[in-house]
């Protein structure tokens, strides 16, 4: 994963680059091209001088009577001529070209004005040359200059944009850091993110809106399920003591005894539904004190010989292997046993005859882990996928259970940071894994 | 020995004063906090049972109230409020117990007959069932004067049997007076049976213990002259 502001530098820069290489690919064409507009208008401007020369002087000073015929005249560095030549009347001529021309044994390119011309019957070819030489030199200077220069500008502003896209989006990081840093809504920092980016206010504004409502909610979810569970016990009360001093009474027919004990297990289903939905709203409204050092090996080793005589009855063996034995701090004990306790009930309950639970503490990549596995029927993908949700239980366990108790021992973890994994295969097994916090 | 039920539920205080009269207290009932208070002030109760939600009265500032006036009553709170810190603050005060609601009357009169073992020192006795004695002070059973090795949920379980005999204690009830701390979906569980059984089994292996009956469709008993 990369960051934002990493990406927007790196996106900065690789258009910064393309676009360089881009110019560089074209700039020789450019120059080039200028130059030759440069050098054909001095030409064309050179040409008219000299007809305006001849116009004034007539043909004569510039006929030559030798042999070739022609009239030429350099400049001592060779950088421009002109040439003058009678030709044939047919001939006509009217371009600029590039030619070599080999003066003094040197060969040099030369843009060449091509201009013939009548005076007084006779055709001449004026030729106009500009040494291209120097042009040469000219673009190969810029191209080195242009280069150090772009390369540059693209290294400043990438580090420039780089140190901007930081300022820039500080106020992002800080609300990251905030939700981050929060495990509650109730939790979360309501003092507003400072920024002038207008995107950021309205998001760290809308964060915190919707932290306050879902709170809210929240809150108001837990209220009515204590407000109810309270309300639901107490006829509970009442029926449950009616029931047991009708059951108490002498020379009650067997039969009515039975009806009256059947009433009252129901009665008692009724009372550890509404406890257990009691205790999931109490931990998750934070009213338990996380305020003890709970050693797992002790709370274990308890549970153990808890749940022994059970699966002994059974005939499943409980197997405890602590290779450490871990303090955890900040815990609530009583909430810790209940959790652990429930999970390895559920272990036992799910292994049958000749089967093992295995209860083990160590530490997975440095971190303080406890495992609870078992050799039992395991659970299919569909099952594992609602195991922590309240009320759903195993569709062919044939038992009453309500399945509650893993949504208790979830809501336990989660109150004390606790991670759960599960794994699981069909006749094979499952395996609860429980990570616990750092506290660094 | 007295006992005042303070409860606004009328219905429940009334069971609780029906169950604990053919136990032998004498019982008085008060259904606000007022009432109770000056129940309270004139006469001397050994125990007050006190439901915290009273429509007049935080329950809790009673027994602040009585202990204050040097009131030596025991206090047990019941109370189906169930707030954490209710139980903590209760104790704080000075209540010698502290029951949730709903709560098996059993229970209710175990706990009545604890706290007069520990604060009134009486009860103390030891109690015998066919070969075996009950030795309340040590926790420990003994058959014709040798100690049967249980453990200790097997001694709780006997022990609440046996001080409740002759009547039939269901399943639930055993169940909730040794793991009531434990919270979960046991209700139709066989702990109690399994644990029955062992016990049984031991106690069987120094002399037969045809007292500890199990009523079908029930729960068990201990039935003793």
């Amino acid at each position: 994963m990369t960051r934002l502001r990493i990406k927007l530098a790196l996106f900065n820069l690789s258009s910064k680059v393309a676009f360089t290489v881009l110019f560089l690919l074209f700039m020789p064409w450019l120059i080039e091209r200028i130059n030759l507009i440069q050098v054909d208008t001095d030409l064309i401007q050179k040409r008219e001088k000299v007809i305006d020369l001849i116009s004034k002087t007539g043909i004569e000073p510039f006929e030559v009577s030798d042999s070739s015929n022609i009239f030429g005249s350099y400049n001592i560095l060779k950088e421009e001529f002109v040439s003058l030549e009678r030709i044939d009347l047919q001939e006509n001529a009217n371009y600029i070209d590039v030619t070599k021309r080999i003066i003094e044994g040197d060969e040099i390119e030369y843009r060449v004005l091509h201009y013939s011309f009548l005076v007084d019957g006779k055709m001449y070819l004026l030729e106009v040359g500009k040494s291209l030489e120097s042009i040469l030199h000219t673009k190969r200077n810029i191209k080195i200059v242009m280069l150090v220069f772009l390369v540059f500008i693209i290294i400043i502003t990438f580090l420039t944009d780089l140190q901007y896209t930081r300022v820039l989006l500080k106020p992002l990081d800080k609300i990251t850091k905030k939700l981050r840093r929060i495990s509650d809504p109730s939790t979360f920092d309501k003092i507003p993110v400072k920024t002038s980016t207008s995107d950021f206010y309205k998001l760290d504004t809308a964060m915190s809106e919707m932290m306050t409502h879902i709170d809210e909610l929240f809150r108001k979810e837990k209220e009515i399920t204590v407000n109810i569970s309270h309300e639901l016990l107490t006829p509970v009360s009442v029926l449950r003591s009616k029931l047991e001093n009708l059951l108490m009474q002498q020379n009650l027919p067997d039969e009515i005894s039975v009806k009256i004990e059947e009433s009252l297990k129901t009665l008692h289903r009724l009372q550890s539904l509404i406890n257990s939905l009691l205790l999931i709203a109490r931990i998750e409204s934070r009213q338990y004190a996380r305020n003890e050092s709970v050693s797992i090996k002790e709370v274990i080793k308890e549970i153990a010989e808890e749940l022994e005589v059970i699966a002994e009855d059974k005939g499943v063996r409980i197997k405890v292997e602590s290779e450490i034995d871990y303090m955890f701090e900040r815990a609530n004990r009583s909430l810790i046993f209940s959790m652990f306790y429930n999970v390895v009930n559920n272990a036992v309950k799910n292994t049958s005859a000749e089967g093992t639970v295995i209860i083990s503490t160590g530490y997975v990549k440095n971190i303080p882990t406890l495992i609870i596995s078992d050799n039992g029927r395991g659970m299919t993908k569909e099952e594992m996928s609602t195991l922590f949700s309240r009320f759903k239980t195993r569709l062919d366990t044939g038992s009453n259970n309500t399945g509650i108790g893993l949504a208790i021992a979830k809501s336990i973890a989660d109150f004390h940071a606790i991670s759960i994994s599960v794994t699981s295969e069909i006749n094979q097994g499952t395996i609860f894994s429980f990570t616990f916090p750092e506290f660094s | 020995m007295n006992v005042l039920i303070v409860e606004d539920e009328k219905s429940l205080a009334a069971e609780i004063a029906s169950f604990l009269s053919k136990e032998g207290f004498l019982c008085e009932m008060a259904y606000t906090g007022m009432d109770a208070s000056e129940k309270i002030a004139v006469n001397l109760y050994d125990f007050v049972l006190l439901d915290l939600g009273l429509p007049d009265y935080e329950g809790l500032d009673l027994i602040a109230d009585a202990r204050e006036a040097g009131n030596d009553s025991a206090f047990i709170i019941i109370t189906a409020r169930g707030e954490v810190e209710d139980k903590v603050k209760g104790l704080d005060l000075g209540a010698d117990d502290y029951l949730a609601k709903p709560f098996a009357l059993v229970e209710l009169l175990s706990r009545i007959q604890a706290v007069a073992r520990r604060k009134f020192n009486i009860l103390n006795q030891n109690v015998t069932a066919g070969d075996f004695t009950l030795e309340l002070q040590s926790r420990k059973i003994l058959c014709k004067g040798q100690e049967v090795i249980i453990t200790r949920k097997e001694y709780d379980l006997l022990q609440y049997l046996i001080l409740n005999r002759n009547k039939v204690l269901t399943r639930n009830q055993l169940y909730e007076h040794i793991w009531g701390n434990i919270l979960d979906d046991q209700y139709d569980s066989n702990f109690i049976d399994v644990h029955i059984k062992n016990l049984r089994k031991k106690l069987n292996e120094y002399s037969s213990a045809p007292w500890l009956e199990t009523v079908r469709g029930i729960g068990y008993r201990v039935s003793l002259e």
